[in-house]
């Protein structure tokens, strides 16, 4: 497949968490069929999604991630029975604590990719590199690394009010 | 958060409602003490400054007529059974005064096998409320002076305890003040609601003080404490801050008693039970559980159900 | 300081198509901890692997990257290799540049920057890989089997022939299963009974085989390779080391009208029986809730006239325990309750069409009572209702399968087999009679099964109408079914003598208790769960228990034996060793740092953790721990992710290992 070659000014990086059985097989099929999409994404494998914790989630926003992505198998199929389960409640807590907190979920994908789907593997990281470069470099947590102390303005009533209480 | 809207100061409830909840928890505490039926009762006695409360641990029958309860009752004495404390419960039965937020933190470590139920006597208090933070203890209960989480509360009277001390007096209904944050937070862009966080967690100067008083903070060995790996950063910059406080809030989303004694001791005013309060409002809405005043086996994080919500996943 | 090697491999020209593999070895070789990095074509081969040798032992390496394919691929090659030149496997990690980078990405430049960071990530990982051992775990060579119908009889056999002891326990008095029931078995048409009673016989006699009947799995503890099962042997009433099996008793007795459960209560019994004629073990048990010695103190006639003086009526429930190293389960099916309530069936039952009110409404194993030599007719098919012939029969497919309002989606795969059997066997009986089969699709696949379904209708004149029956009434002495003829586009209405409901195949009442004790899945119908759908059909994701037959869903007999002479199969894999070796991808907990919440404990899919206690030196308990059992922990890790202080990691893929690779993001 020729896709078109633009250069584009902004590469983001996306990090997958992926579980072995699953999305990294799907992920291998969709190179034996040598589909092909943009070189943007970073794979970690993991036994299952059941082992894949917030905090790296979170240290991979921190560590520059643009966007990053967990995937894994189809609820009912996990290898290990029920790992996939106890995942999903555990990505849809910390989605909302995340979006509670001011991180656009936009960069946050989860997706369910069997060992058969490679198709599907492609479309969802080409999806989510292509949002991610749209958003731009995710600013926050970069920005956050960089700071010894809030560097904000003063620029809602709450806290205009709370610095003339000091 | 706080605003300087002037509340009213007059009392929410008679003193009489205080005086029986004291008299109840005496009496009781010397009949349990007398009779040897525990060998230490962990209750409130008064501080030095005038109203003021403290935790204690009573041990002699002539000393009950030390505990008092007040609106300064505040410490959740949950505590004093786990972390250095944990040891407590094997010198004997112990009674321990417990207001509904308390009862509902016994009822989760219970649920964590931190606290078998035969091994304490619960003295359940018919809780008016207590004091917010950083009011004076002398002052009476009122509309200015009671806690943010006390205008919400939905467990005033104690269920399954071995006692309830006092009666619920009739209150007026008082605005809740933490449901409107929380909707106003909800109701800010993703970017407004970073710039608020960011700015409450730079002031935080990682004094752990959240942890040291939170009955489920009881690891040996907090994740954050670890360099090997170092998951988080120990320093009080804004990214270590982000960073500690939003694992914090994933760590005791589901288990979080609400009893908002993180709040009351962060030193920086920084809201922290809006975060622990947004998450249980999401476990409950998403799994339909909540902690509760009693024992539950598995939290909602603790189990699934096959049919679970999966709108967010491709 | 690490002395990592790094291999880049062309794979002739897959991945040095699009990467430049010797820029990614160069960069490689720049990385703080590496000390080797080379490119090779083949690295998979023979000479690449010398070549990876070689590197190990020259180099005095401690860890090593191979830069290739997927690790799916050839991970296991390269752990071989490295462990035969003398480095631990689990410091072998694969960067996979081909399936996820060579092979998707046609920029050189952008290709060949993704394998560099990939290659980098896998170097920091494997500065934090420990070296890690194989999990040995003893092994006991007996075998468990629960349930003995032809799928328990079968692997029981199979097992015993190789030389292994087996337990088989049997809820019934008498092995056999449904089985037994049977008349005749399609493709073929031969006597069940005939076909199955040398191999009852079989596992009565054979030396390796222990058989309890009349007895209960009542709990199960321990794991794979070592499981100690307590069982309960109900009490017979009949000691069966003197019992001769002369039959005196069952004639003296003077209760003689129980219904006999399997005739499908249509045959009377004594209330000091065997099942049927031909039942191993031929020792007969008193049904104590009907007997009237126990329900009275008076009678005792069979004590009195018992020969040997077997029967005694002290004999009490015993519960005797049995060390075995694996499980198979083959608890086998029932029918779909007839009845409109059924007792403690998780369905509700199915109260259409009359069940259990209109007499001559019967389920296809009622059918097969009726047209048994051995049945309470004597073979003849005949009305319940007043013993007379029926000159047609109805027979209703799909009853409850099929039928997502009723809870049941599925189909029961035997029921086309079989009523096309049973419209055969009427006409045999009956040659003037005339048979209906009211169906919607005909499911055949097996070996003769369409030739043998077509038979039926070319030879055996059964009228097979596609459709569905609405609605069934009674009109004097026949039954009315109403139904339509979708071929024809017609309302049909038959008057019946007899009407055959073909109902759904479930598990066995009571079915998920025994998957709790055991520790297995199940699914939401009760059916036990194989650990893959299609590679791993008799296996449970459990580790040491086997499932054969009808319990893991509908089949038929061939499928049955077929299963259970491959969960036999699994059981002697098990038992060639004399110790199990496990991949060493398991759980640890850390003492120290445990708080006993147990939270691993609640989402261990396999249930591997067990509470541990920590006592000092005077044998007082200081505290208690939990403890991941290495001999069943699957490696998933989900105990890692829900553990609050990560004082329980898993080996292989701990919290250092992966945050060194987000580090090198």
């Amino acid at each position: 497949m020729h896709a078109e070659k633009l250069k584009h000014d902004f590469e983001p990086k996306i990090v997958a968490f992926v579980c072995t059985w699953c999305t990294y097989a799907g992920a291998d099929l969709a190179g034996t069929s040598r589909m092909q999409y943009p070189p943007n994404v970073r794979v970690l494998k993991f036994p299952c999604t059941g082992r894949i914790d917030p905090v790296f989630i979170l240290r991979a926003f921190q560590k520059g991630a643009d966007g990053i992505l967990v995937s894994g198998c189809h609820p009912g199929d996990c290898h290990y029975m029920a790992g996939n389960f106890h995942a999903r409640r555990r990505f849809a807590t910390f989605r909302k604590l995340l979006e509670f907190i001011g991180v656009d979920l936009e960069r946050l994908q989860f997706s369910w990719v069997s060992a058969a789907e490679g198709g599907k593997w492609v479309e969802v990281v080409t999806e989510l590199t292509e949002r991610v470069r749209s958003m731009g470099p995710m600013a926050e947590f970069k920005e956050l690394e960089l700071e010894e102390c809030w560097s904000g303005k003063l620029d809602t009533a709450e806290l205009q009010e709370a610095y003339a209480a000091i | 958060m706080n605003s300087a809207k002037q509340q009213d100061t007059a009392p929410l409830v008679d003193n009489s409602y205080f005086s029986a909840v004291t008299t109840a928890i005496r009496s009781e505490a010397g009949r349990l003490l007398a009779a040897g039926e525990v060998t230490a009762v962990i209750g409130y006695k008064s501080g030095r400054r005038k109203g003021s409360a403290q935790p204690v641990i009573i041990s002699d029958a002539s000393r009950v007529d030390e505990l008092i309860f007040s609106p300064a009752s505040v410490n959740n004495l949950a505590l004093y059974l786990t972390k250095a404390k944990k040891e407590v419960t094997k010198s004997g039965r112990i009674a321990i005064v417990a207001k509904g937020c308390d009862l509902k933190a016994l009822a989760g470590l219970m649920g964590e096998s931190q606290l078998k139920r035969e091994n304490l006597f619960i003295i359940g208090i018919a809780c008016a409320g207590v004091h917010g933070s950083g009011v004076a203890p002398s002052e009476p209960l009122s509309a200015a002076s009671i806690a943010r989480k006390c205008r919400e509360c939905t467990v005033h009277l104690p269920e399954g305890v071995d006692l309830v001390a006092g009666s619920i007096p009739t209150m007026p209904q008082l605005d809740a003040l933490e449901s409107a944050d929380l909707a106003r937070l909800e109701a800010m862009t993703p970017a407004e609601r970073w710039a608020f966080w960011k700015e409450q967690f730079s002031r935080c100067i990682r004094c752990m003080a959240c942890r040291q008083v939170c009955p489920f903070c009881y690891c040996e060995q907090c994740l954050c404490d670890r360099n090997r790996p170092q998951g988080v950063e120990t320093t009080p910059r804004p990214a270590g801050n982000m960073g500690w406080h939003i694992v914090r809030a994933m760590h005791l989303a589901g288990r979080c008693a609400g009893c908002a004694e993180c709040e009351r001791s962060c030193p920086m005013d920084i809201p922290l039970n809006l975060l622990n309060r947004k998450m249980a409002k999401e476990l409950k809405e998403l799994y339909g559980q909540e902690a509760g005043m009693q024992p539950q086996e598995k939290g909602p994080l603790a189990q699934y159900k096959e049919d679970d919500d999966q709108s967010f996943i491709k | 300081m690490s002395r990592i090697g790094v291999f880049v491999c062309h794979c002739g020209e897959n991945i040095s198509r699009t990467v430049d593999v010797e820029r990614v070895a160069e960069a490689a070789r720049k990385i703080s901890g590496v000390a080797y990095a080379c490119d090779y074509k083949y690295m998979c081969s023979d000479p690449g692997q010398n070549l990876l040798k070689n590197a190990v032992s020259e180099q005095k390496l401690d860890g090593i990257v191979v830069a290739a394919c997927s690790p799916r691929m050839h991970e296991k090659t390269f752990r071989k290799a490295a462990q035969s030149a003398g480095l631990n496997p689990y410091l072998c990690e694969m960067a996979n540049i081909r399936e996820h980078c060579s092979w998707v990405h046609e920029d050189k430049e952008e290709a060949t920057a993704k394998a560099t960071e990939i290659v980098t990530m896998l170097v920091e990982r494997v500065k934090m890989n420990k070296k890690l051992q194989p999990i040995t775990v003893p092994v006991t060579k007996r075998a468990l089997v629960i349930g003995g119908g032809i799928a328990g009889i079968q692997a029981a056999l199979d097992i015993a022939d190789c030389g292994h002891h087996v337990v088989l326990v049997e809820r019934e008095p008498s092995i056999g299963g449904h089985m037994a029931q049977l008349s005749e078995t399609f493709p073929t048409l031969d006597c069940s009974q005939c076909i199955m009673t040398p191999k009852m016989v079989d596992v009565a006699n054979h030396p390796n085989i222990t058989l309890h009947t009349y007895s209960e799995v009542e709990n199960v503890d321990g794991y794979i390779g070592n499981f100690q099962i307590t069982i309960k042997k109900k009490a017979r009433s009949v000691d069966m080391d003197k019992c001769t099996g002369c039959g005196i008793c069952m004639a003296k007795c003077p209760q003689k009208k129980i219904p006999n459960a399997f005739d499908k209560n249509l045959g009377m019994r004594p209330a000091i029986y065997v099942p049927f004629p031909q039942a191993v073990p031929n020792t007969p048990v008193i049904d104590r809730e009907n007997c009237t010695w126990f329900k009275t103190g008076k009678c005792g006639v069979c004590a009195k006239v018992c020969g040997p003086g077997a029967v005694d009526y002290s004999q009490e429930d015993q519960l005797i325990v049995e060390d075995v190293g694996a499980i198979v389960v083959a608890t086998g099916f029932e029918l779909y309750s007839i009845a409109e309530k059924p007792k403690g069936s998780m369905i509700k039952g199915y109260g259409e069409f009359g069940h259990g009110k209109i007499p001559d409404v019967i389920d296809g194993m009622t059918f097969e009572r009726l047209a048994s030599a051995s049945g309470p007719t004597g073979g003849k098919i005949l009305r319940p209702s007043d013993g007379k012939e029926p000159q047609s029969v109805v027979f209703l497919q799909c009853i409850g399968s099929r039928a997502r309002e009723k809870g049941i989606s599925y189909c029961s795969k035997i029921c086309c087999m079989y009523t096309a059997k049973h419209t055969m066997l009427y006409h045999h009986k009956v040659h003037d009679g005339q048979a209906y089969v009211f169906f919607m699709d005909a499911r055949t696949p097996g070996k003769g099964y369409d030739e043998f379904w077509r038979r039926s209708i070319e030879d055996e004149n059964a009228v097979y109408i596609r459709g569905a029956v609405s609605r069934l009434y009674e009109k004097g002495d026949k039954i009315v079914v109403m139904g339509s003829d979708i071929s024809l586009g017609i309302q049909v209405e038959i008057e019946a003598d007899m009407v055959v409901l073909a109902t759904a195949v479930q598990p066995r009442t009571g079915a998920e208790l025994l998957a709790q004790k055991l520790g297995i899945s199940y699914d939401k119908y009760n059916f036990y769960s194989e650990a893959h759908a299609k590679l791993r059909p008799v296996e449970c994701a459990t580790a040491g228990v086997y499932l054969a037959g009808a319990c893991q869903g509908p089949k038929d007999i061939p499928d049955t034996v077929s299963q259970a002479s491959a969960a036999a199969a699994k059981v002697m894999t098990l038992f060639a060793k004399d110790e199990l070796e496990r991949e060493p991808i398991v759980a640890k907990v850390d003492d120290k740092r445990c708080v006993a919440c147990f939270y691993c404990k609640k989402v261990c899919p396999y249930g591997a953790v067990e509470e541990k206690e920590i006592r000092d030196r005077q044998g007082n308990l200081v505290k208690v721990v939990a403890y991941v059992n290495p001999g069943v922990c699957g490696g998933c890790g989900t105990c890692q992710a829900t553990c609050p202080s990560k004082s329980v990691e898993l080996d292989g893929y701990t919290d250092e290992q992966i945050m060194a690779q987000i580090e090198a993001l």
